[in-house]
C-alpha cells in the first residue's frame, strides 16, 4: 500500500527534511505518524501525495511509483486516495453536498452515481441536515466531517489524514478519530499524521514516531482506550 | 468526459460569477473600460477619415483646353481623362456653355456681355471640370494631365488638399497608435485584473489538484467564466457606445452652422458599421476573456 524504501528529501534551500527513511504500511493498516514540529511529517505527507518527488530513494503508495509518475498521471493517482487536511480545505463556494460531490465529479462519475454516493456518505457523517449549507456555516468538527465525507466518497483504498483533528475541540477530536478507525475497520488503510501525542496514546495501534527526518520508533502501543 | 460534466463544469463558470461577483465587476468594469475607450477612438478616426474623404472629393481640378484645340478632340480628350486613375465626374464645358456661366456669374451686368455670344469660342477657351477621388496623388494627376495634348493650364486647390491629406495621415498615425497602445495597455489591466481574480481562488485550485481534478477539468469553469465576463462586458460597452453615439450624431444634427453642418452632414451612420463592431467587441472581450484566464491559472495549477 505505502513503501518508503532509502527515501531522503531535501528542499531547495538545502534542508534536510528525511534522512533514510524506511516505511511500510500495508492494506488495512491504520497508523499514527507523529513527531514534533519540524519532524519531517509534513515533507512525508508532500511525498505521498506526489506533491513533490524525493530527492533520493523510493516511494510507492496504492501501486504507483512516485518517482516515475508522470504530471499527466497524478490526478489519477490521486483519486485512488482520500485526503484530509488540517484546515479542512472546502471549497467556500460551493455547498457541502457538492464539495463531496466534487471528488466524483473529477472521476466522471455520472449523475446517477453522485446522486446515489454523496446522500449515503453524507449520512454516514452524520451531515444529512447540512447538505445545502456553505462550510462558512458550519463549526470547525462539521467541517472537517465533510472534508472526510469528500475523502470517503470515491471509496478509495488508502486515506491520508494530516493533523486532522488539528482545527477542532478536543472533544471533536476524538470523534474524528473514532470515525476514521470506523472507516478502517471497513478495510480501507489510513494513515493519520498527527503531534497530539495523548490522542496516540489513548487510542494506541501502529505508531510511527519521527524526529529530524528519521524514523525513531515504529510499533504497536496499546491504547487505554482499548484497555 | 460525459456530457454531464461538461455542463456541470459550464453551470460550475457560470455559478461562479456570482459566487466571485466581486471579482466580476472589478473585471467587467476594466474590460467595459477599455473596449469603450478604444470603441471611440475607433470611432472617432473613422469619422475623421469620412470627414475629410467628403472634403477631398470636394476638389474640382478645371483644364483649360488651348483657344485652336479641334472641337472633334474634345470627345478623345473627355476619354482620355476618364481614363486617368484618382479623377472622377468629367463633364466638358464647350466655349459656349462656359460663356454662359460667366455671364449668369455677372449677375446684373450680364447686359454687357450681350450680343458676344456667337463670338464666345474667340474669347473664351472649352474646359473640363472633374471631382478628385484620390486627393493624395493630386499633384501626380495634376501632371499627368498637363502632359496631354491642347492642353493650356490645369489647376486644382493644391493647398487644401494637401492640408486635408495631411490631416487625414495625421488622424490615422496618431490614431493608430493610440488606439494600438490602448489595445496593449486594456490587455495587461485584463489579465492583470483576471489573475487576481485566480489568484484570490489558487486554495480553491489546490483544493481541485489534492481529490484528483486535471489540469483542464479546473480550467472549463475558469474559462466558462472569463468567456461569459467577456461577453457581459462587450455587450454592456457596445450599448453605451451605441448609445453615446446615437446622442452624439442627433446632436450634431441640429447644428446650422453652414461650415460644421456640412461636415456633420457626413459622420458615419451607426448602423451597419455597429454590427461590425459588436462583433470586434464580443470577440475581444471573449479572446480576452477566455484567453485571460486560461493564461492566468498556469502558475496555480502546479500543486
Amino acid at each position: 500500500m505505502i513503501d518508503l524504501i532509502d527515501v531522503c528529501f531535501r528542499y531547495d534551500n538545502g534542508t534536510e527534511a528525511l534522512q533514510n527513511v524506511n516505511l511500510r504500511v500495508d492494506n488495512g493498516e491504520f497508523a499514527f505518524i507523529v513527531g514534533s514540529s519540524g519532524a519531517g511529517k509534513s515533507s512525508i505527507i508532500k511525498l505521498l501525495l506526489r506533491e513533490t518527488r524525493a530527492t533520493e530513494g523510493t516511494v510507492i503508495v496504492n501501486g504507483y511509483n512516485l518517482n516515475k509518475l508522470k504530471e499527466r498521471q497524478i490526478p489519477k493517482f490521486r483519486r485512488s486516495i482520500g485526503v484530509v487536511f488540517q484546515d479542512f480545505r472546502l471549497i467556500p463556494t460551493m455547498t457541502v453536498y457538492d464539495n463531496v460531490a466534487f471528488s466524483l465529479r473529477v472521476t466522471d462519475a455520472s449523475n446517477k452515481t453522485i446522486r446515489q454516493q454523496v446522500p449515503y456518505v453524507l449520512e454516514l457523517m452524520e451531515l444529512q441536515d447540512k447538505a445545502r449549507k456553505y462550510p462558512m456555516e458550519l463549526s470547525g468538527g462539521e467541517q472537517q466531517r465533510v472534508a472526510l465525507a469528500r475523502a470517503l466518497v470515491n471509496d478509495p483504498p488508502l486515506i491520508i489524514a494530516d493533523e486532522p483533528t488539528g482545527n477542532i475541540d478536543p472533544e471533536f477530536s476524538y470523534e474524528i478519530v473514532e470515525m476514521l478507525r470506523a472507516i478502517n475497520k471497513c478495510g480501507t488503510t489510513i494513515v493519520m499524521v498527527t503531534h497530539e501525542h495523548e490522542m496516540v496514546k489513548y487510542f494506541g495501534g501502529r505508531t510511527i514516531n519521527i524526529e529530524e527526518g528519521t524514523v525513531v520508533f515504529d510499533d504497536y502501543i496499546g491504547g487505554a482506550h482499548e484497555s | 468526459m460525459r456530457a454531464s460534466s461538461f455542463r456541470y463544469l459550464v453551470k460550475n463558470g457560470i455559478h461562479n460569477l456570482w459566487s466571485n461577483r466581486m471579482m466580476t465587476i472589478a473585471s467587467v468594469g476594466t474590460l467595459i473600460a477599455c473596449l469603450l475607450i478604444v470603441g471611440f477612438a475607433v470611432l472617432f478616426s473613422i469619422n475623421v477619415d469620412s470627414i475629410v474623404e467628403y472634403m477631398g472629393e470636394q476638389n474640382e481640378v478645371v483644364i483649360f483646353m488651348q483657344m485652336d484645340t479641334p472641337l472633334e478632340y474634345m470627345t478623345t480628350m473627355e476619354a482620355e481623362l476618364s481614363q486617368v486613375e484618382g479623377l472622377d465626374d468629367v463633364v466638358y464645358v464647350s466655349a459656349e456653355e462656359g460663356f454662359a456661366e460667366y455671364k449668369e456669374g455677372l449677375g446684373e451686368d450680364a447686359y454687357l456681355l450681350d450680343g458676344m455670344e456667337d463670338e464666345a469660342a474667340q474669347i473664351l477657351p472649352a474646359k473640363f471640370t472633374a471631382r478628385i477621388t484620390d486627393p493624395e496623388h493630386v499633384d501626380a494627376i495634376l501632371a499627368s494631365i498637363r502632359r496631354m495634348d491642347y492642353v493650356d493650364t490645369a489647376e486644382a486647390p493644391t493647398d487644401l488638399t494637401k492640408t486635408l491629406v495631411s490631416i487625414r495621415t495625421m488622424v490615422n498615425t496618431i490614431g493608430g497608435t493610440v488606439i494600438a497602445a490602448l489595445v496593449l495597455v486594456s490587455l495587461v489591466i485584463i489579465t492583470n485584473t483576471i489573475r487576481a481574480s485566480v489568484f484570490t481562488r489558487r486554495k480553491e485550485i489546490s483544493i481541485m489538484k489534492y481529490v484528483g481534478a486535471t489540469n483542464g477539468f479546473i480550467r472549463v469553469p475558469f474559462i466558462v467564466e472569463g468567456i461569459l465576463l467577456g461577453i457581459i462586458a462587450a455587450v454592456i460597452a457596445f450599448l453605451v457606445i451605441w448609445g453615446g453615439y446615437t446622442l452624439f450624431v442627433d446632436a450634431m444634427a441640429t447644428e446650422t452652422t453652414s461650415w460644421l453642418g456640412s461636415i456633420t452632414q457626413h459622420l458615419v451612420p451607426f448602423w451597419p458599421m455597429g454590427y461590425q463592431l459588436l462583433g470586434y467587441f464580443l470577440l475581444a472581450g471573449i479572446a480576452t476573456g477566455g484567453i485571460g484566464s486560461a493564461f492566468s491559472m498556469r502558475g496555480h495549477l502546479k500543486v
